[in-house]
């Protein structure tokens, strides 16, 4: 944004055309963390206001009873993009921006550990949020809500592109968000500065990280549904085609593994604003900073235990339902314990009320709600006549927006004068809270009435029953609160950025590491580091006689990032290449008539495994005569590699040319569809590793200069190249040894 | 018979099982004497039990697939977990052992445990054979025992560092949750054994009936237990790794 050094040396060089150009297409180029977190920040912002529009037309339509504003078909898909926008393209986009400028700030690095991985990461989403809405003009929207249900999302049902570009959109997406992951593991564990060890981390940071995990878990399960459902639409394939034998309800088994991490994937970054602004202006350390950070990591693993709880009206059986409540009621207590370690820090605070203060008490009541009536929810008996009912709308609201929404809200001005070197307005400020609080209640608490009498969600419109017309009408004004409140937010964001207060390094008097750079911080982000040993080294400088308590050891251990990035990214891939032989395995367990694995020619595939796997052991060769320096044996070893990866893929394809001649082809039935699926997604990964290796193989032919350098960049093509070897013995294993058991 | 009378009457307390256990006791004490911790020890035999001659045992002897996973979880993780933290703080592996001391064997024993013994043909005869249940038990101990060591060694040098740990449990769950996903949702009997089982102490009627425990809800409650109450214990492990590793020493306040 409004970087000081930047401004100085424009105007130093206004005069020189070249560098002028540049300057003008520096936010477009720019790999730097700070401008590629702001970028991020104002797509969301953007979008953030497209999806308040989409949101204020559904809420005019159903502020009176028979309304008829906008027609059923453009109501769905109003509700779809607005859900889909706003998890997708604003809470997302949103966080990550902050995560983006102040988490490497935090531990002292000088940027994201990949800086151009960075910058494509976020130029994903702006991406994605066009293709999602360019489908307006392409033939219409999604109409199927943002979870996408099948078979209503199959070709039969929608027939229009809209779910084609949803999908798309998600899929770009998703590989955005994954991208951002492995970027900050790989930030936090390799670029860490002297003294900031893993216990010292502050929570932001912390629950940030622990969090990319989550996202690695959960995005590739999407991904992989996102590309069986373009295989459904595009390809006839027929994963969830009731009809030609595939599983609608293994759609919502995928979707739900995912979703439901997803929630906790925008929450954790929300949990850590909280978790760094209650206690700066509270003016104590946090309480139980060991138990704020140990509960994050149970939440993660709870929340990949939990999806059923969207699927009790599905008819799973009493004995799923009766596990998904457990474990359901059981991730409330590490979020309770959270809530508790918040109001702990406040008691016997000196709390100040300012602005980002205002907004994190908002978010513990209302996220409190949120968690009740999340409880609620858990019990199945109770889901049953409140699923899909305004009750569930108001709880998720409570959520997204009471909660994750809020706490950016607050994150908003208190990190806005490290970004922009100004402080915003603080009056402005508390006109946009109290706007917010009273639209956001007033919208949402009689959202849950609304639900108990029995509104059901997703309904254009309803008859003029006693009740339902005024309480909506509530429901209505109260988003032109909250836009009112919005209004302020961007005028006051404008303001402040050209005329605030002049706000120094450090105006809140905080603890962390990115107060103790200049505000907006240099392009290297530090000139100089403070010791760091302890959570608060800023609070050590300025109370030399009473520092915090020495937290463990200095010893600070930074694997290579490469590696570390490199083996992140593989993490992910476990999640996706699980989904699809998971899936294969759901329907291989209930075969079909037509072909089967009796088609497969196993003898010849275990020649060309063979070949396979033998490539993994000649890379290593090839490995260990780089190590020596041995440039002819590289070349060789590396060169046999690739022929054997080529020969292996040459296997593949003479198997699908015979399936073809035999007229099997992917739309068949259910084994062809999950088989080529499974093999097709394997080959793909098999030929991107060739690619590799022969730009690897053409770099080492050219010079011998860069020749010593690319030892740590062939280990991780390495890891790549075994990995996608790894998966070959699971494909083998389910698809063509499997059937030997029958 | 009823379900008051199975559970009062389906003890099998078999002479071997019982002097294999004195004599562990007996060992145990012979050798740690003092030292060892004989809490955990009591625990890790009192587990063994419910699990070997409780109706427990009885039930899991091919009648039902659930009770044979509640005791497959109990030999394989509570068990050897209890026996490690019995052993004194001062024990460690003799040379020839200490080839185990590696945490990928460590990891494949313990997710091979799970994974092995769910193999059709496996599973099937360890319900049925005599012989085969007991090497599955001793695997069991011993695989879990293995398992366990990379985060339960009795000293601290020979444990994983607390967040790789995590990353141990974290994938070992994953490995474990995927397993119960399939048991879960396969359509088709894994150990085909339960599905018809041979009524040799007149239980079906009350099982099937009175408890209305179908063989397919049997599978499914089986498949359940393996994914989610085992996450949980790995979970807790998990957060006993964050404990360990927030509590670990101070070091002197020389730089303050």
């Amino acid at each position: 944004m409004n970087e000081m050094t930047t401004m100085a040396e424009l105007r130093d060089v206004v005069l020189d055309p070249a560098k002028r150009r540049h300057y003008q297409l520096a936010w477009l180029s720019t790999v730097d963390h700070k401008r590629i977190g702001v970028l991020y920040m104002v797509t969301g912002l953007f979008f953030l206001i497209v999806g308040g529009i989409e949101a204020l037309v559904i809420r005019l339509q159903l502020a009176v009873p028979n309304n008829n504003l906008v027609a059923p078909d453009t109501f769905n898909q109003l509700f779809t993009l607005h859900g889909t926008t706003m998890i997708f393209l604003v809470a997302m986009p949103l966080l990550f921006g902050f995560v983006n400028y102040i988490l490497p700030l935090q531990i002292g690095a000088r940027d994201m550990a990949f800086p151009r991985l960075n910058a494509f990461g976020y130029w994903c989403q702006p991406f994605g949020g066009i293709l999602l809405h360019f489908s307006i003009l392409a033939g219409g929207a999604p109409a199927v809500g943002w979870f996408s249900y099948a078979p209503l999302s199959e070709t039969p049902y929608s027939s229009s592109p809209g779910v084609d570009y949803w999908a798309i959109s998600l899929f770009v997406l998703g590989l955005g968000t994954i991208s951002f992951a492995v970027n900050t593991i790989a930030t936090v564990i390799s670029c860490r500065a002297p003294g900031m060890t893993m216990r010292r981390l502050p929570l932001f940071t912390w629950m940030n990280f622990v969090n990319s995990f989550l996202i690695l878990i959960a995005l590739p399960v999407l991904n992989a549904g996102l590309a069986m459902i373009l295989i459904d639409r595009q390809l006839d394939g027929h994963f969830f085609l009731p009809f030609r034998g595939g599983s609608a309800v293994l759609w919502q088994h995928i979707f739900w593994a995912f979703g439901h991490p997803e929630v906790y994937i925008v929450v954790l970054p929300a949990f850590g604003m909280i978790s760094e602004i209650i206690p700066v202006f509270s003016r104590k350390p946090i309480f139980g900073y060991e138990f704020v950070a140990a509960s994050t990591v149970a939440i993660v693993v709870l929340s990949s235990l939990v999806w059923g709880h969207h699927m009790f009206t599905v008819g799973m059986g009493r004995a799923l339902d009766l596990f998904f409540i457990i474990t359901s009621m059981l991730i409330a207590i590490p979020t309770g314990v959270k809530v508790l370690n918040w109001s702990a820090t406040m008691i016997g605070g000196r709390i100040r009320f300012s602005v980002p203060m205002l907004f994190c008490i908002a978010f513990l009541v209302q996220f409190l709600c949120a968690g009740l009536t999340g409880i609620s929810h858990a019990s199945a008996a109770l889901d049953w006549q409140t699923k899909n009912s305004y009750y569930l709308v108001a709880h998720f609201h409570f959520v997204f927006v009471g909660a994750i929404v809020f706490a950016m809200l607050g994150a908003l001005p208190y990190w806005f004068p490290k970004m922009s070197g100004r402080m915003m307005s603080e009056s402005l400020g508390k006109w946009t809270f109290w706007l917010w609080v009273i639209g956001f209640n007033m919208t949402f608490i009689i959202q849950h009435v609304l639900g108990l009498y029995g509104m059901p969600r997703r309904i254009f419109t309803y008859p003029d029953i006693p009740g339902w017309g005024w309480m909506n009408m509530v429901s209505t004004i109260g988003v032109f609160f909250m836009g009112a409140g919005t209004l302020v937010l961007v005028w006051n964001l404008a303001v402040s950025y050209f005329q605030g207060k002049i706000a120094g390094d450090n105006p809140w008097d905080a603890w962390t590491l990115e107060w103790a750079t200049t505000s907006p911080p240099p392009h290297e982000n530090f000139l100089a580091l403070p010791p760091i040993h302890s959570r608060r080294p800023l609070w050590d400088i300025t109370n030399p006689d009473r520092p915090d308590p020495i937290v463990g050891d200095d010893q600070v251990d930074l694997p290579d990032h490469n590696k570390t990035g490199v083996l992140a990214f593989l993490f992910s891939e476990v999640g996706f290449f699980g989904t699809l032989i998971l899936a294969y395995l759901y329907f291989y367990a209930h075969p079909q008539a037509g072909p089967g694995p009796k088609e497969l020619d196993l003898p010849r595939t275990l020649v060309f495994s063979v070949c396979l796997f033998a490539s993994s052991f000649t890379f290593w060769r090839s490995e260990v005569a780089l190590h020596k320096q041995l440039r002819g044996s590289m070349l060789g070893w590396l060169a046999l590699t690739i022929a054997l990866g080529a020969v292996f893929l040459g296997g593949q394809a003479s198997e699908y040319w015979k399936l073809f001649q035999t007229g099997v082809d992917l739309s068949t039935n259910m084994f062809s569809t999950t088989f080529f699926t499974l093999t097709g997604f394997h080959g793909l990964h098999v030929l991107i590793g060739l690619i590799t290796l022969l730009i690897f193989l053409w770099m080492a032919w050219q010079g011998d200069s860069a020749f010593a350098k690319f030892d740590t960049a062939f280990k991780c093509v390495g890891y790549y190249w075994h990995f996608v070897d790894i998966v070959w013995v699971f494909v083998l294993l389910t698809v063509y040894l499997l059937p030997l058991l029958r | 018979m009823t379900t008051y009378q199975f559970f009062t009457t389906a003890w099998t307390w078999n002479s071997i099982g019982l002097s294999l256990v004195i004599l562990s006791c007996v060992a145990y004490w012979l050798a740690f004497g003092r030292q060892g911790r004989p809490l955990y020890f009591a625990g890790a035999i009192v587990v063994f039990l419910l699990a070997m001659v409780s109706p427990l045992s009885a039930l899991a002897d091919g009648y039902v697939f659930s009770a044979h996973m509640v005791q497959h979880i109990l030999l394989v993780l509570i068990v050897p977990a209890l026996l490690l933290l019995s052993l004194p703080r001062s024990f460690s592996l003799g040379p020839p052992l200490t080839y185990f001391n590696h945490p990928l064997i460590g990891w494949i024993a313990g997710v091979g445990a799970m994974w092995l013994w769910h193999a059709p043909a496996l599973c099937n005869a360890a319900a049925t054979s005599r012989i085969v249940l007991a090497i599955q038990t001793t695997s069991l101990l011993i695989m879990g025992s293995v398992f366990w060591w990379q985060v339960l060694a009795p000293r601290e040098a020979q444990r994983l560092s607390p967040p790789a740990g995590i990353v141990y449990l974290f994938t070992a769950c994953t490995a474990c949750s995927v397993l119960g996903i399939i048991l879960t949702f396969a359509p088709v009997s894994i150990c085909p054994v339960y599905q018809q089982p041979v009524d040799r102490l007149g239980i079906l009627s009350i099982i099937r009936g009175d408890w209305g425990l179908t063989s397919d809800r049997d599978q499914q409650i089986g498949g359940l237990l393996m994914w989610v109450p085992m996450c949980a214990i790995y979970a807790a492990a998990i957060l006993a790794q964050m404990a360990r590793w927030h509590s670990s020493p101070q070091p002197e306040q020389s730089n303050a």
